[in-house]
Formats: C-alpha cells, structure tokens, sequence
C-alpha cells in the first residue's frame, strides 16, 4: 500500500463526492423512468393488460341446450332425444397409443379404415385433449369394450344426446328431421344462440318450430393455461332446454294410413272438421328420418335425392294433381247457389257431350242415362257436369272453388306448401306466353267442370275443402301444433283453432243435397264407392280419378304404370257429426274407388270404432 | 478527517457487536426482507413447489454463508488478492472458450472434476477488486497511460465473456471495471470520447452479435411484430406486469404466471409475477428496499477510509443498482431482453453466490472501519 499525503487524499475525495454526486443523480433519473413506466403499465393502462390477462385465461364453453320433445295428441313421443355413446381417448393418458389402437381395430370397436384419421387427429390436438375413436358404438360393442376395459385406461364412453324418431319413416313428412347445422342455416337462425354442437331442425315440424325446440344454450366459463388446458370452472349458466310440442296427429291413424299407403305413392290427409287440426298427414314414399338426423354419407344422401319416388318429397302439401271427379260436390254446390242447377230436373247422360264447334265429343266414363245433381254426385256423371260448366261459365266456376281456399295456400303451420291451381281465362292470360295460347276456350270449361285440364290442388287443400263441405262452410285452419309446453316453466299453451272461412250465405238445404250425393256414393246401389265399405257405412264421400295425359293413349287396360290415372278420394264421418275430413290421392291408382277407398276404409274402421 | 494510511494501522477497531462480527446490521436487514420477498415469489412463480422454495432457501443460506466468511477479511486482503483473482479468471475464460462446457449453445461453463461453474462469475468480483486496486495505487485523476491499461484491463475480460457469448454478463462486467474508472475522476473529454468510441463501436457490435441477441434487440423495439415468437416474452410480462394495477391480484393469484403464459417466471422474468401479484404499491416497497441498500452502500463508500475501499464500495453499489435496473427495465420493456436476474430474488445460485460476496465486501469495508484515538 502506497502513502499518500493528506493534500492529495483530499483531492481526491473532492473529485470522489463529486463522481457519487452525479452518479447519484443518474440513479435518481433512471429510478424515476422506472417508476413512470411502472405507473404507465400499471395504473394508467392496467385495464387494458387486465382485459388482455383475461382473454388469456378464460375460454368460454357453451353447453348445447337439450332440444324439446315433439309427442302426438295423446302424448305418444314422435321425437325425442337419445344418449349415444361414442368412444373418446385421451391420448397422453395413454402409454402405447399404438398399440391400444390396434387392440380396438382387433376387438372390432374401431374400424380400420378409420385409422388414418384417427392418428391424424391425435397428432393435430394438445395431448390431453380428447379425440374421438368412434362416434356411434353399437351394443355390442359396448359390451365388448366393458369387457375388457381394465387394459384400456385412458380410453372412456361418453355419452352425447342425439334426435331419434321411434316412429322412423310413419311420421317423417310431419315431424321433418335434423341435421348439422349448415351456414344456409346461419343466414335463417340467430347463430349467437347456438354452440355449433347441436343439431337443427331442417324440414317440417323440426325446422319451422325450430325457435321453440331448440331453447338456449348456457356456458361455462373456464380457466385455461397457456396451452388450453382447463384449470378450473368460474361459473355456469344452465342452458334452458327447448320447447316440447304436442301435435294434433293421432299416431294410431297414422301409423293405418301409413300402412295402407306404404307399397303406393301418394298421401293422406286427414283433418278435424271442427278444429282445423290435422290428425293424419301421411306422403310415401316415406324415409327413416333417423338415417337423416344421424347424419349420411354424401353417397347415401344422393340415392335418396336421384331416387325417381321422391321419398324426401312431401306429396301431402305439396303434392300437386288434377282433382278429377272429386271436385263435383263443390261445383254442384256452386251450381245449386248460384241458380244454374234445379236439384229436381233429370239431365240425359248418352255417355258423351257435345259442344258446337268442337268435332270430338267429351266422353262420360260410362252412360249413365237421366241424373239429377244428387244421383250425378252419387255416380258420377261427367255429362252432367259438363253441361252444368257450361251453364255457369268459368268465371263463375273458379270464383266459387276459391271460396273453397283452392288455389290458395291453407297456411298450414308447416313447409313450403303449393297451392295449385284454379284456372280461368285471367289466369291463363298471365301464365301462358305465345298469343294464341293465351285465349281460354270452351272446352276447358268443359273438362274443368270434372276436375281435369289446368286445375291443381294438393291433398292438404282437398283435406280442407272436404272439412268446408262437412261443416257446411265453416273451417278453420288446418295445424299440426296443438300445444306448446315451455320446459322452464312447465305450462302447456293450447293453440286456439283459427277460423279463415264461413260460407254462410249458402242455404242449408243445398249443403244437405250435396251431402245425400256424397253419402249415396258409399251406401246406395250405384255409388262409385257402393260395396268397398259396409252396408250404411257413416260416410260421405267422393271418389275421383284424374288423367295425367288426355290422350286417347292411356286410355285401355295395356298403359304404362307412370302414366295411369290417379286415384282419389275425399270423405267425412260421420256425416251428420263430422269428426274427421280425408283426402286421399294414390298415383298412378287407376281408379278412387279401388285404390283410395279402401285406405279410407281402414282408417275410418278404426276410427269410428273409437 | 484526514487521516495517513500509516495511521490507520495503530487505530484500534470500533467497539460494538456488528464490529465484532463485521455485520453491517442495516444492510443484513434489507437483505433478509429482500430473500423473503424472493420465497414468496418463487413459490407462487413455481405454482407452488415447496421444493422449488427449499432449494431457494438453500442457495440463500448458502449465499449468507458466503457472506458471512467474506466479511471477516479486511478490505486490505481484497486488495492484495484483486489481481490474483482477475489473472485466474482471465485464463479460466480464455479455458472455457478452449474447453468449456455448451449448453443451450452457449459456452460458459468450466468443468474442474467435482463441480462446472462459470468463471465469468466469478470475474463479477474479481473486476471492481483489480480495477480499484490498479486506480487506488496512482495519483488522481488518472493519467492517460494508467485509463488506457484500466480500459485494456477492463475490455480484455469482456470481449473473452461476449464471445461464449453471454453479452448480458459481459457489459455489466465491463461496467462494473468502466464505473471505477469514471468515479477516480477521469477527465470529462476523455470521458466524452469514451462515449463517442463506444457509439462508433456499436455498428461493428451489431454484426459480430449472434443472431439469438440481434432478434431479442429487434423484439425490443417492437414486441408486437412477432407476438408468438421473440416478442412473446415481453409482451406476457406486460401484461403481467400491467394486471397486476395499483394492489396486485394477490398472492398465488397471479394468472399470468400460474397458467404458465410467462415464461422464466422464476428466474429473469420474476420480477413480473411480483408486479402481477402485488401490484405497483408492492414493487415500490421492493425498488424501495433496493434503494435502500444501494444508498447504504454509497454512504459506505463517502465513508471509508481509503481509496481502494471507496473505489470498490461504490463500485460495488452501483454495479448492483446496474442489475436491478437492467432486470425491472428488461421486464418492463424499457430495454431489450438481455438475461440478466433480479438480484437476491430469481432463482439461480451462482449469481446470488457472487453477488452476497460483492455484497459482503461492501459491508466489510464499513465494519473494518478503524475509529481516530480521541
């Protein structure tokens, strides 16, 4: 150590302190910038870290809600909501992955094909997260994996809900089905309200009651690490489960029609006279709506649309045909009200009409000799018919079957219904686009007068027309919906029928006229339905057959199926209580009487019964 | 007071318990309060490990141990050990690049059989010792020849540590030489053309960098162009640091930390699950302690007794203020992330090893102090 003197320690203190002095300082300045961004950080920007703290850590889960129960009006279940289990693993519970795969391909409960997938599934996910092995296992294969679970740790069951319809292809039109929610459906439905998990309504019932059915989703709010782990839950709303339906259908009468009409094309509708409410809507051919719902392959979905029978297609509502003969009753009553038809006066029928003019005669099925109204209902006189066109005109004719809601929607509560056509020379001016098409001519008053030419209805508006005639003018509007039950709550609302249509300025004694024609053609000798039901069966009815091409072709016994006539028929029992209105339509039937009368029968057999 | 050299050898030692055990009691206090707030967070920024909190507390015993032996030695046998140490660890540094021990692709370590450690270290002591002893035995100011080899002396060691590469470790060394350099009162031009070398230096620094440092400078001046990648550090500590407002979440309660989004939350970026958890009034009292002990170790300083124990006191205190504000401002965002730990809190040993010892140096040059004979 060297000495130094006591002058130059004192220097070099001097130059020291003053060193510290501004060394000091700089400490000061550079604790004051901390401090400042300490206060920026955390006081001045804190809410902002703390929102971004958040989004870090709390993940949202939304709990599908579980989808309302659809039942029949005696609270027979349509729809309901099904556990399916499907096998999940969790793959870093898991020692050999490999090997544990290969175990289930062996044991059968995961299919091989799918294997590929399944490691790509497990590659592409945080470890802990859970992959599904296979999303529908069969009872079976329950078994077999109960059997043997203690070497599959890691590996579990897990239960989702699914749509299932007990009654598969009996209901289907009605009730509609599910599926995965598209983003067509987005654009129709409120996508906040939905997780993406469940299923939504695509056709009928399911999807035009869809805002009631699907209730709303609840959520759970998660704490999560860095990688998405859940830590812990924060809280939770339950979701408020949808809606349950009671429809106005009657299974049973269903389930009859159904069977009556499953080896045909065609459909039933049949309707509550006094309410409006639909208990049978049948359209075959029918389709499995659980095979819908569970979801297709694009093949399979394709064999069902390129199939010629349509059995996606809801011929009950939209099903458009001729009315043929069926019409009769409403233009007899038209011709009675509108004082062209003296119900007394017998009109000749030699089997066929002729119009000035025109060299082809308008032939009759058959000769029927002198008719009144009464006996050209009960048999079925065209030439009767025909002539009474003539009298009244179409104008006359297309104003009074309007009143009868033809060629209007009945604004039935589900899909997308058609609503035909009755045609006059106005109609036929807007539709038609070369010039001398556009001009109506006589002689399509001649055949509208027996339901053929342009006119088109659906089975749904024949349904409701006959529920017209049964009530003598009074009708409400067909539904499927009879009560809505909110889960929450558990209250059931009762809808009210909706009465659209009171043709009250129509005297009684012509209703009754048209109703002894009607009841004639199932009980009196002579009747195109006489002998297909018992002896004084409580019927009215009308059978109808309406020509697809009015070439001299389809006429005679060897006409190719697809273009034979079709069979119709309208009907309600019992006649002076009527409780329920029908129509019936089977293409290709040949005839009402022999293809449609007797699906009326086993209905009514059943019903009356009741 | 002026007192000779000479004298001080005939004074007799100050009376007093913290004398006899040349514990410096103010000091010890801080420190205490400072390794407990180092407990408190190492086991939450663990997600509460209590072996992550014993083996803490065992490198603090360690560490206080360490201490505790340094201060028996007078400031006089640092001086003379200074050089001694610097020379082995310049040729342990110069072993290290030679043979040293990769890991994470640095070099820094050196296996001698029982142990690997780092001599860059322990060249964080041997730094203030020999460059206080070189200054302390010339005149002052220091001439221009003596600045020169001070420089030489300072940058040798420096370049050798920035080459592992550890550029963090390597600029506080050289600040911890550079700082004694400036406090012997080296004269204003020279020092104004330090600064303009040092600034003219930086270009050439910049492209003899490793890539690793350049992207961690480049994420410093804007996180947010890769959020997920160099920038994700500093922008979880942020928020971190910025959720934790004016109180803090709490203890344990630190998300940002207990989720696992912060990175080295136990060691560089500790300071961060502090902030979260107790806010900005809790590291103020922490920055506070700092102070406190930084201020104590300039006091030490204007009050020793000779100018190597001056020289080294202050360098001591400032170099420490140097880590503590290099971490807050790397957490922070002020600086680009360099790897440096909170003093006394992150968990590490080596660094807390190192520093008790600088630590206890400083409080030895208070407690040998020699009181003048009334």
């Amino acid at each position: 150590m060297e000495f130094k003197s006591g002058a130059a320690q004192e220097t070099e203190k001097t130059i020291f302190l003053s060193r510290i002095v501004f060394s000091v300082s700089t400490i000061a300045l550079l604790v004051t910038l901390i401090l400042l961004r300490l206060v920026q950080l955390q006081i001045y920007d804190s809410d902002k870290y703390k929102l971004r703290s958040m989004n870090n850590t709390i993940r949202t889960h939304s709990l599908p809600a579980t989808r309302g129960l659809i039942y029949d009006r005696n609270n027979q279940v349509l729809a309901e909501n099904q556990p399916v289990f499907q096998l999940e693993m969790i793959p870093e519970q898991i020692e050999d992955v490999e090997q544990t795969l290969n175990r289930l391909i062996d044991l059968e409960i995961i299919e091989a094909r799918k294997l590929d997938r399944i490691k790509d599934n497990i590659r592409k996910n945080y470890q802990f997260k859970s992959i599904v092995l296979n999303n529908r296992l069969t009872e079976r294969q329950m078994a077999v994996f109960a059997n043997n679970r203690t070497g599959f740790k890691g590996v579990d069951i897990k239960a989702r809900l699914s749509r299932h319809y007990p009654k598969k292809e009996i209901v289907a039109h009605a009730l509609g089905y599910v599926g995965t929610i598209s983003s067509m459906d987005y654009s129709v439905f409120d996508p906040s309200i939905y997780t993406g998990k469940e299923q939504i309504g695509k056709t009928s019932i399911e999807r035009d009651y869809e805002r009631l059915l699907h209730g709303k989703p609840g959520n759970e709010e998660v704490l999560v690490n860095v990688k998405g782990r859940v830590m812990e839950s924060l809280g939770k709303k339950p979701f408020a489960p949808g809606s349950n339906l009671i429809l106005t259908l009657d299974t049973k009468l269903q389930e009859i029609a159904y069977e009556a009409m499953k080896d045909k094309k065609g459909a039933v509708v049949g309707i509550d006279p006094s309410n409006g409410e639909i208990l049978i809507l049948v359209s075959t051919p029918s389709y499995d709506p659980n095979l819908l719902s569970r979801g297709m392959t694009a093949l399979e979905y394709r064999t069902f649309e390129t199939n010629e029978d349509k059995p996606l297609f809801n011929r009950a509502i939209a099903g458009q045909y001729p009315p043929g003969s069926v019409i009769k009753p409403m233009l007899g009553l038209a011709g009675l009200h509108l004082g062209f038809i003296d119900p007394t006066k017998y009109e000749p029928c030699d089997g066929a009409f002729l119009l000035p003019d025109y060299s082809r005669p308008f032939k009759d099925w058959r000769m029927h000799g002198p008719v009144n109204l009464k006996e050209a209902i009960q048999a079925s006189c065209d030439v009767y018919f025909y002539k009474t066109a003539i009298k009244m005109g179409i104008d006359n004719m297309s104003d009074f079957l309007s009143k009868f809601n033809l060629g209007s929607p009945t604004e039935i509560d589900i899909g997308q219904e058609k609503v035909g056509i009755v045609p006059n020379p106005s109609w036929k001016k807007n539709n038609f686009k070369s010039k001398e098409n556009q001009s109506w001519y006589k002689g399509e008053t001649v055949i509208t007068g027996i339901g053929q030419g342009y006119m088109l209805t659906t089975p749904l508006q024949l349904a409701f027309a006959t529920s017209m005639i049964a009530n003598k003018g009074k009708s409400y509007k067909p539904h499927l919906v009879k009560g809505i039950t909110d889960s929450g709550l558990n209250k059931t609302e009762y809808i009210e029928p909706v009465m659209v249509n009171y043709l009250d300025d129509i005297d009684l004694n012509h209703w009754e006229i048209i109703h002894m024609g009607m009841k004639a053609v199932i009980n009196q000798k002579g009747g195109t339905a006489y002998g297909m039901f018992d002896n004084n069966y409580p019927l009215a009815g009308k059978t109808g057959s309406s020509q697809i091409y009015s070439t001299e072709k389809t006429k005679g016994d060897n006409v190719p199926e697809e273009f034979q006539d079709h069979g119709l028929f309208i009907g309600f029992a019992p006649p002076d209580n009527p409780k329920i209105a029908l129509a019936i339509i089977v293409e290709n039937g040949i005839s009402g009487r022999t293809a449609a009368a007797p699906v009326a029968k086993k209905i009514l057999d059943v019903f009356l019964e009741e | 007071m002026i007192v000779n050299n000479k004298d001080i050898f005939s004074l007799k030692p100050s009376e007093g318990l913290q004398q006899r055990l040349h514990i410096d009691f103010p000091l010890l206090l801080a420190f205490m309060a400072i390794f407990m707030i180092s407990l408190t967070a190492i086991y939450s920024a663990s997600n509460g490990s209590i072996d992550a909190v014993v083996n803490q507390g065992i490198k603090i015993l360690i560490s206080i141990s360490a201490m505790a032996v340094i201060v028996q030695f007078s400031p006089l046998s640092y001086a003379r050990a200074g050089p001694w140490l610097y020379f082995l660890c310049l040729v342990m540094l110069v072993l290290v690049l030679v043979i040293g021990e990769t890991r994470n692709g640095a070099t820094r370590w050196l296996n001698i059989g029982i142990i690997s450690f780092q001599p860059s270290e322990l060249m964080k002591i041997a730094m203030p010792l020999m460059i206080a002893r070189y200054i302390s035995r010339g005149a002052l100011p220091p001439d221009v020849s003596s600045v020169a080899l001070s420089i030489t002396i300072v940058l040798i060691p420096s370049y050798l540590i920035m080459q592992e590469p550890d550029l963090g470790t390597s600029i506080l060394i050289a600040f911890s030489g550079l700082v004694v350099i400036f406090l012997s009162g080296l004269k204003k031009r020279y020092l104004a053309l330090a600064f303009t070398l040092f600034f003219a230096y930086l270009p050439f620094m910049w492209s003899s960098i490793h890539p690793f440092q350049k992207k961690r400078v480049l994420s410093f001046l804007n996180p947010e162009s890769d959020p997920l990648g160099s920038g994700y550090h500093l922008i979880q500590s942020k928020i971190a640091i910025g959720s934790g407002g004016l109180f803090g979440k709490g203890w344990l309660n630190s998300t940002q930390g207990q989720l696992d989004f912060l990175p080295e939350r136990t060691t560089d970026f500790i300071f961060a699950i502090l902030a979260e958890e107790f806010g900005f009034l809790g590291v103020s009292l922490l920055i506070g302690i700092y102070l406190f002990i930084i201020g104590r170790g300039i006091m030490i300083a204007i009050n020793a007794q000779d100018l190597f124990s001056r020289l080294l006191a202050s360098s001591i205190s400032l170099t420490f203020f140097v880590y503590v504000f290099v971490n807050i401002a790397m957490t922070t965002g002020l600086l680009p992330v360099v790897g440096v730990p909170l003093p006394l809190i992150s968990s590490g040993g080596t660094s807390m090893v190192t520093i008790m010892i600088g630590l206890g140096m400083l409080m030895s040059v208070q407690t040998h102090r020699r009181l003048v004979e009334k």
